[in-house]
């Protein structure tokens, strides 16, 4: 595929100037008025909530209320600290294991890239499960070392936190890493660069703006998560436990909507400084550039390689003994194999599935056009409109999926207005798994179109290649990897996410991830492995079943170059 | 180019519309309810041969994530009945205003204590609060069987107890609710602050203390009940203790939403949740039938629930429970809250 193929001679140049506009406004103004219907409209509502006081006027009265509570600034100071440490601990191991995938040549690739992304694949439940089982007070360490390790606290809510973003952490840096100038690195290295000298002088200026992105995103996600502090967190509170203590605690919703508000601001704070730090331009590609493929090292591959393998042994451990318990009589007293578990019947038992498969399909597939049309609009188009759509973009991962839920039906549960028609249908519950992740697929993307090396657009155009043309032939193949892994990311996380939903799913259209939640409740923790570990294999089999075909196609295209 | 562009645009908002949700149907209602997983299941079968005429979807949630569901639809309420929530949720004026009096058949053969005077909610079921105690991890550590709230004071108990978290469960209210009600107000916030220094972690749900208790996480778990029953049915190495004090407990109210659509079948239904057959079921499941002359579920009274549990429970004060629980918990949180 080249850009020439798309030279379409018969269009004046005019008429393919006013065209490509069009195409430009559309590419940004679709997926930008779904963000605005889908984030800020109920965000808008969440606000609008936060100023209602009891007495229907409006007021700061609430926001008095919350900020002069002595549990409020606790929250706030141990949500801050868990923040930084999990943001410090994680971008230097997301670092890590994208240079170990994306600039090593390692032996089972794809089995690590799979190991590390098991957190994201996995319902929250039994990450704190996994943990428990591990380094509870009564885990498999403890008891087998005869030790008295507290897990439940500061630490063990940092270990899960990590976890949980790690892959984001990942996939969000290796987009950066995933193109790079092979030149400059022969040229470096004829100069007699160390490889270390390399990665410092080379790779991480050029992977200054993932770093970042990957900062923010983490810290975020850190700051407004729920389930990890719920299970392992144990009386180490922070702010989204404060969000659930107001909402399901003491149905004070508006009081939770103040909280949900108050979160926003350390992550437009992060936001104003990702910025100011990415607004000196470094690094880009030139039209020139040769593909860089990691050679032969065996040092370097062998020691970040293995470093590699051990931070990938931690989500393998947790997540192993969780589908092994699950296939115990009863964990962890009586330990024989046995298939009961897997015999689910209630909560909806295994239909809830294939429903959470369409609708995460839907999410993933709509997610990556949006994100890919807006990441190329918004490369293409300046200006302060775009400006401050990418500042949107961004924010979602700022919003707890408790908060996101509450928002929605605040939104569309309006009688009287277009907007109903949506209310407890599928489509609703799959925007709103996208945009919970749209921060996290929309990092990824930018991150990734931003390898590309302007002058090959340039070039494409000066050739007359329609702005159609230039997204078929140039942004598409160039960011394809990058497609697939938003498209994964979206999916997988749309599998298991659960806060948001437990407040749109209805009797008919119960979702995966809240039958896990149920069985967990009612006391059946080992069904509720079970149903989780049936939640991965099929996740693993859609992920092995779309990587294959799309490995196929690649070989028939490059077979059919070749001829 | 466009046109391309457009058939794709216009083919995104026929599958929109296409997944959008269908309206709702005569004959049809849908129930919100808190009652637990496995008995669902067995009551809306029963319930399908008992008025056929009616289709009864139920969303199954947990008391608190319900009652937030609740209050984030009040503008438009998706549901036309309340089945088996927690009273005390019930009885806050903010759910009062949603629901609409319903003399239900058969509430004049119920207690003045299980129905609302003004007819706004009944129960026909409860749940009682009790003690999850690993007898595994009680042998390790060598510690005396605890019989009572007071019992769970001596300091061998240090870091060994679970309890929920007031502030986020309504069991963990429950419990602090009743020993307030018990002992007076004084007495009782001095014992909750020497309780205190033996209580491990405040957990977020009233059922996971129980679930890490028979886990061996920690010796005693306060929960409730029914957790410690279904844990000792599947063989978990645990005893379930009633506190001598009295025992907590918590009823299981229903409502008839006022917004409902379908009141004619919403009402069937909540005389058949009252109907002689409905609660020949219940005594299948539950510790507390409220409707006289039903023992406790067989499982109940294996793990050591009286068949008259009316016996061990302390008498609850719901009004008052209800009224006072702001000013309980900003107390809580301000003198025990981690």
């Amino acid at each position: 595929m080249t850009a020439v193929s798309a030279v379409a001679p018969r269009v004046t140049p005019l008429a393919r100037e006013r065209a490509d506009r069009i195409f430009d406004l559309a590419c940004l103004w679709i997926p930008a008025a779904a963000l605005l219907l889908f984030f800020v409209y109920p965000i808008g509502m969440m606000g609008y909530r936060s100023l209602l006081l009891p007495d229907g006027s409006l007021g700061f009265g609430n926001f008095s209320q919350i900020i002069g509570s002595r549990s409020f600034l606790r929250a706030l100071v141990n949500s801050l600290t868990m923040g930084l440490a999990t943001t410090a601990v994680t971008v230097a191991l997301g670092l890590l294991l994208a240079f170990a995938l994306h600039r090593c040549r390692l032996w089972l690739r794809i089995v690590l890239l799979g190991a590390i992304s098991l957190p994201v694949i996995a319902p929250s439940l039994v990450q704190g499960l996994g943990l428990i089982f591990l380094l509870g007070r009564n885990g498999l360490i403890n008891k087998t070392f005869g030790l008295q390790v507290e897990i439940y606290g500061f630490w063990g809510l940092l270990i899960a936190n990590s976890l949980y973003a790690l892959p984001q952490a990942a996939m969000i840096i290796g987009a950066a890493l995933r193109n790079a100038d092979a030149r400059l690195f022969e040229a470096a290295e004829v100069m007699g660069a160390t490889g270390w000298r390399r990665f410092i002088d080379l790779t991480l200026p050029n992977i200054r703006f993932g770093l970042l992105s990957a900062t923010f995103v983490v810290f975020t996600v850190t700051i407004t998560d729920f389930g990890n502090a719920a299970v392992i967190g144990g009386d180490y509170t922070v702010l989204a436990i404060e969000i659930y203590n107001q909402v399901i605690g003491q149905m004070n919703l508006n009081l939770g909507a103040v909280v949900g508000m108050l979160l926003l601001l350390p992550t437009v704070l992060a936001f104003y400084f990702e910025r100011l730090a990415t607004q000196r331009q470094f690094g880009t590609q030139s039209e020139a550039a040769v593909p860089y493929r990691p050679g032969h090292d065996p040092w370097r591959d062998g020691i970040i390689g293995t470093l590699a393998w051990l931070v990938a042994l931690a989500p393998v451990t947790v997540v192993g003994v969780v589908v092994y318990a699950s296939f115990m009589r009863l964990w962890p007293y009586r330990l024989d194999f046995t298939l009961r578990h897997y015999d689910i019947k209630l909560a909806g038992g295994y239909d809830p599935l294939w429903i959470s498969i369409g609708i995460s399909a839907a999410a993933a597939g709509f997610g990556t056009i949006f994100l890919l049309f807006l990441g190329v609009a918004l490369k293409r188009l300046g200006g302060p409109a775009a400006r401050a759509i990418y500042f949107v973009s961004m924010l979602p991962a700022a919003v707890p999926g408790l908060v996101l839920g509450l928002a929605y039906v605040f939104a569309f549960n309006q009688p009287g207005t277009p907007l109903i028609l949506l209310y407890g249908s599928a489509a609703l519950l799959a925007m709103c798994n996208f945009y919970h992740y749209h921060t996290q697929g929309f990092a990824t993307m930018t991150t990734g179109l931003r390898q590309i090396p302007p002058a090959l657009e340039e070039a494409a155009t000066c050739i007359g290649a329609s702005a159609w043309a230039v997204l078929r032939d140039v942004y598409i193949p160039y960011t394809l990897p990058t497609l697939i892994s938003v498209f994964f990311f979206l999916f997988m996380s749309s599998m298991v996410t659960l806060s948001a939903v437990i407040f749109l799913v209805t009797p008919n259209l119960m979702l995966a991830a809240v039958t896990v939640m149920r069985l967990d409740e009612g006391g059946y923790t080992a069904q509720a492995a079970a149903f989780s570990t049936a939640i991965m294999l099929v996740v693993t089999a859609a992920l092995l079943l779309a990587r294959g075909t799309l490995w196929l196609a690649q070989r028939r295209i490059r077979l059919s170059a070749e001829a | 180019m466009l046109e391309r562009f457009k058939s794709m645009l216009l083919a995104g908002a026929a599958s929109m519309l296409m997944f959008t949700a269908g309206a709702a149907q005569a004959g049809t209602i849908t129930v919100y309810t808190a009652l637990e997983e496995d008995e669902i299941a067995d009551y809306v079968a029963l319930a399908k041969k008992d008025i056929p005429d009616v289709t009864v979807n139920v969303l199954r949630l947990s008391t608190g994530d319900l009652g937030a569901r609740i209050m984030a639809e009040a503008g438009n309420p998706q549901h036309d009945v309340i089945w088996g929530w927690a009273v005390t949720n019930m009885m806050d004026p903010r759910i009062l205003a949603l629901v609409e009096p319903y003399k239900v058949k058969g509430s004049d053969k119920l207690g003045a204590a299980y129905q609302a005077a003004d007819s706004k909610w009944f129960a026909a079921t409860g749940y009682i609060g009790a003690f999850c105690v690993n007898t595994e991890r009680l042998k390790q550590k060598n510690l005396p069987m605890p019989k009572s709230w007071n019992d769970l004071l001596n300091p061998a108990f240090k870091g060994e107890i679970a309890m929920p978290n007031p502030v986020s469960s309504g069991t963990g209210y429950l419990q602090i609710v009743s020993i307030l009600q018990k002992m007076g107000e004084e007495k009782g916030w001095a014992f909750l602050k020497q309780l205190d220094g033996n209580v491990n972690q405040y957990i977020k749900s009233g059922s996971r203390p129980c679930r890490s208790a028979r886990a061996g996480e920690f010796t005693v778990g306060t929960s409730l009940a029914f957790a410690a029953i279904k844990s000792i049915e599947e063989g978990f190495p645990l005893a379930m203790v009633l506190p001598s004090e009295g025992a907590g407990y918590e009823l299981e109210a229903s409502a008839l939403m006022a917004a409902s659509k379908n009141k004619a079948d919403a009402k069937k239904f909540l005389d058949w949740t009252m109907s002689p057959g409905a609660s020949g079921l219940y005594a299948k499941y539950k510790e507390l039938v409220t409707l006289p002359g039903y023992k406790p579920a067989k499982a109940a009274r294996d793990a050591g629930m009286p068949d008259d549990p009316g016996s061990i429970l302390y008498k609850m004060d719901f009004a008052a429970s209800a009224v006072q629980r702001e000013a309980i918990l900003a107390r809580w949180t301000k003198e025990i809250g981690r």
